[in-house]
């Protein structure tokens, strides 16, 4: 094995509580992503997707089992923590951008250096650079609503990597955009991922999109029901405990 | 101080409900500042009247009744007779320093009311009871020598424009004698002293209403008016001139001038209670409009707040973002109304519209900085509850508000 394991989910249960009731969500799902895969995940609409990303981004915490990322125990680490976890390591893009409507393009990218001891000068370049990467040069000044959705998106991209995190996890990032927009997404994606080795985890209904991540996986019920080596780096499926 | 960009931002996000809640903000602040003031600057008034330890007499049923002249003369001899020798006599005619103070009331050439005060007084004396204000000795001269001479405040004279040789008359409110006076003098004094007064001679009057009315309240003044040497003397005076008429039907009441001049605060001192009442339901009110207006602006940024929290913001850091913009909202609302109110005060003097009542009036910095503290706290407290709630959303679901 020539990657280390970024992130390992063993015997995830994730169950959501309603009244009385307990729903479950994911049931003893376990799963080993490696660093610098592209990951897609597929799957009917409830099948639990985006409850599994969240629970990989740190946003939501399992209700049994555990997750490593890097060797960080998430379920052990208190809400304080692991919010510093995520603004230092995790890179968020959504489906619909969820820019904020006030800041302009660069000050929304630098929305995530406001949290580090980075001066203000510092924080200008590297936003700056960030949005050179996505392709928006000369966008800085824009407000969200001057840009197209398409723009909008890139953005948020440069945002998620502006503070060079190891991974990015995208829901359903081209949902709202039309074919064109959504390749140039797909493109920057696979770009991040191939030169800035970027681990990425996306979500996506698209098969189209599917077919640029390294490694696909299917969802279903909650249940991982395939996992399919795919591109430019062919593996097979690989099973959690002989992983670590 | 990082965010302070950011948050400046988010208070701009709606600027009409911002200007709204800034600007009711402000009108209440205002009607504080001036409610709030009108006790504090009474206080300051009576306060500079102490030094002089004048003593005022006025009848024993209120100052609306009044004192028959003769008391002019009998209080000094009063004075004399009970050996207390409080009155201030004249070096050089040993006169006594007490004069008739007669409030005329009267509306000046046409005016729809009072605007100013007037007083029917001795000229002999007055300018000696008085020494705090001054006047040229040729006007004070004709001031004693001609009977429908007054002389009137520096801030009047301006106001009217009047000037030394003008006359107008006065349209009699209380008593059925209109009078027509000339200006033969105008007096200055300290800054924080009615100069919109007007004194005319109390003969002027008195003849007036013995000549025209059959002398239907004649011979009598609204007050007795004098200087005393020293406090403690004030206090016996007043005590020997109250003894002296008890048992006649001219009963009096003699006290200082600042007690007297008190008296009108005491009227609106029931009002107080009022006032402070009306000022916490204002404030209380404040604290329902901002937190309504804070609260309304959270919830539409639910999804934002939650991007916030995803890439990386503490609770405590969000929590301090909208308190921050709710204090920062609720402040520049206080601070209009504070120190804006504070700032048209010095320049716009309502004095004229107040009948002497307010010789000068004015937002205390004390009262202005309280007000603004208390815009600071009702802005914090506002947004706590919009801030606890917008802090402690779980992420995935204000996420979740977006699709
Ligand atoms: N906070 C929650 N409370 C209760 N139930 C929830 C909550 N979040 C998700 N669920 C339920 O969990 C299930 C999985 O939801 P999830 O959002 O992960 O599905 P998904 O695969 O992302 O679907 P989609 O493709 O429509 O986005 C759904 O049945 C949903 O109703
Ligand atoms: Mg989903």
């Amino acid at each position: 094995m020539d990657r280390e394991a970024a992130i390992v989910l063993r015997h995830v249960t994730k169950s959501y509580r309603r009244d009385q009731i307990q729903i479950p969500v994911l049931s003893d799902l376990s799963l080993s992503v490696e660093e610098g895969e592209f990951l897609a995940l597929m799957g009917p609409s409830g099948s639990g997707k985006t409850t599994l990303l969240n629970l990989i981004a740190g946003l939501d915490r399992p209700t049994g089992g555990e997750i490593l990322v890097q060797d960080n125990d998430l379920a052990r680490m208190s809400d304080g923590q692991i919010t510093k976890w995520r603004s230092n390591h995790v890179g968020f893009i959504f489906q619909t951008y969820n820019l904020i409507p006030v800041l302009r393009a660069q000050e929304n990218v630098e929305l995530p250096l406001l949290l580090t001891s980075l001066s203000r000068k510092e924080r200008r370049e590297r936003a700056r650079t960030a949005l050179r990467v996505v392709g928006l040069e000369g966008r800085e000044d824009h407000f969200p609503r001057q840009l197209s959705g398409g723009q909008e998106q890139r953005v948020a991209i440069a945002r998620a990597i502006v503070t060079d995190p190891y991974l990015l996890v995208a829901d359903e990032p081209t949902g709202d955009l039309d074919r064109v927009s959504a390749e140039e997404i797909l493109l920057l994606l696979e770009q991040l991922n191939h030169e800035f080795e970027k681990t990425i985890v996306m979500v996506t209904h698209d098969p189209q999109a599917a077919k640029r991540a390294t490694r696909l996986l299917h969802l279903d019920k909650g249940k991982l029901v395939a996992d399919v080596a795919q591109g430019r780096d062919v593996r097979t499926a690989v099973q959690p405990e002989n992983a670590s | 101080m990082k965010f302070l960009g950011y948050i400046l931002r988010n208070a701009r996000r709606n600027p009409v409900r911002s200007l709204l809640t800034i600007g009711s903000i402000a009108v209440c602040g205002f009607l504080a500042m001036v409610l709030l003031s009108l006790f504090s600057t009474n206080t300051e008034v009576r306060s500079t009247l102490v030094p002089f330890n004048r003593v005022i007499t006025m009848s024993a049923q209120g100052f609306t009744q009044p004192v028959p002249i003769a008391l002019v003369r009998e209080i000094p001899a009063i004075d004399d007779r009970s050996g207390i020798h409080a009155i201030v006599h004249r070096e050089s005619d040993d006169k006594p320093l007490v004069s008739p103070f007669s409030w005329y009331g009267g509306k000046f050439r046409g005016e729809s009311a009072t605007f100013f005060a007037q007083f029917g007084v001795d000229p002999d004396t007055l300018f000696d009871i008085y020494p705090e204000l001054t006047i040229a000795p040729d006007q004070l001269q004709a001031f004693k020598e001609r009977p429908d001479g007054t002389v009137i405040g520096r801030k009047l004279a301006e106001d009217k424009k009047l000037s030394v040789g003008d006359s107008f008359e006065l349209k009699g409110e209380i008593y059925p004698f209109d009078m027509n006076l000339t200006v033969v003098g105008i007096f200055d004094g300290p800054e924080k002293r009615d100069l919109r007064t007007c004194y005319f001679n109390w003969n002027f009057l008195n003849e007036g209403l013995k000549r025209d009315f059959q002398g239907q309240g004649a011979n009598n003044s609204g007050t007795v008016l004098m200087r005393c040497k020293s406090d403690e003397l004030v206090t016996k005076l007043c005590a020997a001139v109250d003894e002296d008429t008890k048992s006649s039907d001219r009963a009096t009441k003699t006290q200082t001038e600042d007690a007297f001049v008190s008296q009108f605060s005491e009227m609106i001192k029931d009002l107080q209670t009022y006032i402070n009442m009306v000022g916490l339901a204002v404030a209380f009110s404040l604290l329902v409009i901002c937190g309504v207006a804070m609260a309304m602006s959270m919830r539409e940024r639910t999804s934002e707040v939650a991007v916030l929290r995803a890439i990386g913001f503490q609770k405590g850091q969000i929590l301090f973002m909208v308190l921050t913009e709710a204090v920062l909202i609720a402040g520049i609302g206080g601070f209009i109304g504070t120190f804006g109110t504070m700032l048209l005060f010095k320049f716009w003097d309502i004095s004229p519209y107040t009948m002497g009542f307010f010789p000068f009036f004015y937002i205390p910095t004390t009262v202005a900085v309280t007000g603004f503290l208390v815009s600071l706290l009702v802005g914090l407290l506002s947004g706590l509850i919009p801030a606890f709630r917008a802090s402690s959303l779980p992420v995935i679901d204000g996420l979740r508000k977006v699709v």
